[in-house]
């Protein structure tokens, strides 16, 4: 630069030439600041954010003793039977006869009638999948328990009984 | 009267330092983004309101799909042991060649008969064809054999076991592979879901809440 100062004080110019136009040094960032964000949106929604979650379940032991199986109280007890087609059939105690039925959205309130009811350690709730129950309809089941703060269910499988009323029920009403 | 000049500033901004500060957003974003591994198996996991994140180490993967086919993954770290195990307790011919593709395979999703076959598939042809999945019957139940032979292999530490299935498939398949773990004495499980909000006002909601308000107190 200094250079260039002494050539321009020592050369006089003549009438014809022109002055060389100092060209700003200056850039427009804007386009390389838009470029810049259009790249952090890009990466912002690619990145996964969200790891799988995972929920807890515990399993009992099989036991052929019947000592050593859970007891649970007539009165205490709510069992849902999951049906084909997102259906629940529910019934209390120990009379399958009395079977009702309702859906995944209803359930929370049949789950939170029968806990307001019930003293804390007898409430207990049967989940019985049958056969067209979907692994949707199980995972959705348990956490209802855990949503309606129930500690004390378990996961066993429908008696021939009460497998062949949930198909007679299916079939009365059309389920398909 | 003499009235004060109002200046008219440029409206041009010096963009500069919006500039550094996109860049170093971008470096940001750039390196901590963590791809996806293109999933060869397409499952849509339901949703729980557990906020607890799936263990990523130590795991042993079952993945049940929507037409009901049982697959495993493991974790890369005891492929190995794994791989001998099975070998060495259900007498299989398999190679050498055998073993590296297996450490080098996303997972494995047919019966013991076409494993060496399977273990040579690349994944592009994997993808192409239609696997029979891991047999779960209890005739011949061997997703039973690869948990025994993971939980030989790693004897004495723990194992997460992890089951991912598909929304659409069906109980029975599920309970087979509970069964299956059962039957190796293995009680505890972990379902990966999508996590979902609490439903407000629930008593989980509630529970949460007082958590909250207690920690706050103390």
């Amino acid at each position: 630069m200094a250079e260039m100062e002494v050539k321009d004080s020592g050369k006089k110019k003549g009438p014809g030439v022109k002055k060389g136009k100092k060209l700003s040094t200056r850039v427009d960032l804007t386009p390389m600041v838009d470029l810049g964000f259009l790249l952090i949106t890009f990466f912002i929604f690619t990145t996964t954010v969200s790891q799988p979650t995972s929920m807890n379940l515990n399993m009992p032991k099989d036991t052929k003793d019947p000592d050593q199986n859970t007891k649970v109280k007539e009165s205490g007890s709510l069992t849902l039977m999951l049906g084909k087609g997102n259906v629940i059939y529910y019934y209390y105690g120990n009379d399958p006869a009395t079977m009702q039925t309702t859906g995944y959205k209803d359930v929370r309130k049949i789950i939170l009638e029968k806990k307001r009811t019930t003293p804390a350690e007898d409430l207990f709730i049967i989940i019985k999948p049958d056969k067209d129950a979907t692994y949707k309809n199980a995972v959705d089941i348990l956490d209802e328990m855990d949503i309606n703060d129930i500690s004390r269910y378990a996961m066993v499988d429908p008696t021939p009984d009460e497998y062949s009323k949930i198909q007679q029920t299916e079939a009365a009403a059309g389920v398909q | 009267m003499g009235r004060a000049k109002i200046k008219r500033g440029s409206t041009t901004v010096d963009m500069t330092p919006m500039c550094d500060v996109a860049f170093l957003l971008l470096t940001f974003f750039i390196l901590a983004t963590k791809f996806k591994p293109p999933e060869i198996l397409e499952v849509t996991p339901p949703s729980s309101v557990s906020n607890k994140v799936a263990p990523q180490k130590d795991f042993l993967n079952v993945t049940i799909d929507k037409d009901n086919k049982v697959y495993l993954s493991m974790d890369e770290a005891m492929k190995s042991e794994v791989f001998d195990e099975l070998v060495k307790e259900r007498n299989l011919n398999l190679t050498a060649q055998d073993k590296q593709n297996f450490e080098q395979a996303g997972f494995v999703g047919v019966p013991f008969s076409q494993l060496s076959q399977f273990l040579k598939l690349k994944p592009e042809e994997i993808k192409a064809t239609t696997l029979p999945g891991i047999p779960v019957d209890s005739t011949n139940n061997e997703l039973q054999a690869w948990i025994s032979a993971a939980v030989n292999a790693r004897l004495g530490s723990k194992l997460n076991f992890l089951i991912k299935g598909d929304d659409g498939a069906k109980y029975p398949t599920f309970k087979a592979v509970i069964d299956a773990f059962k039957a190796n004495e293995q009680y505890k499980f972990n379902l990966v879901t999508n996590s979902k909000q609490v439903p407000e006002g629930s008593e989980l909601y509630k529970k949460n809440l007082r958590e909250q308000m207690g920690e706050k107190d103390k």
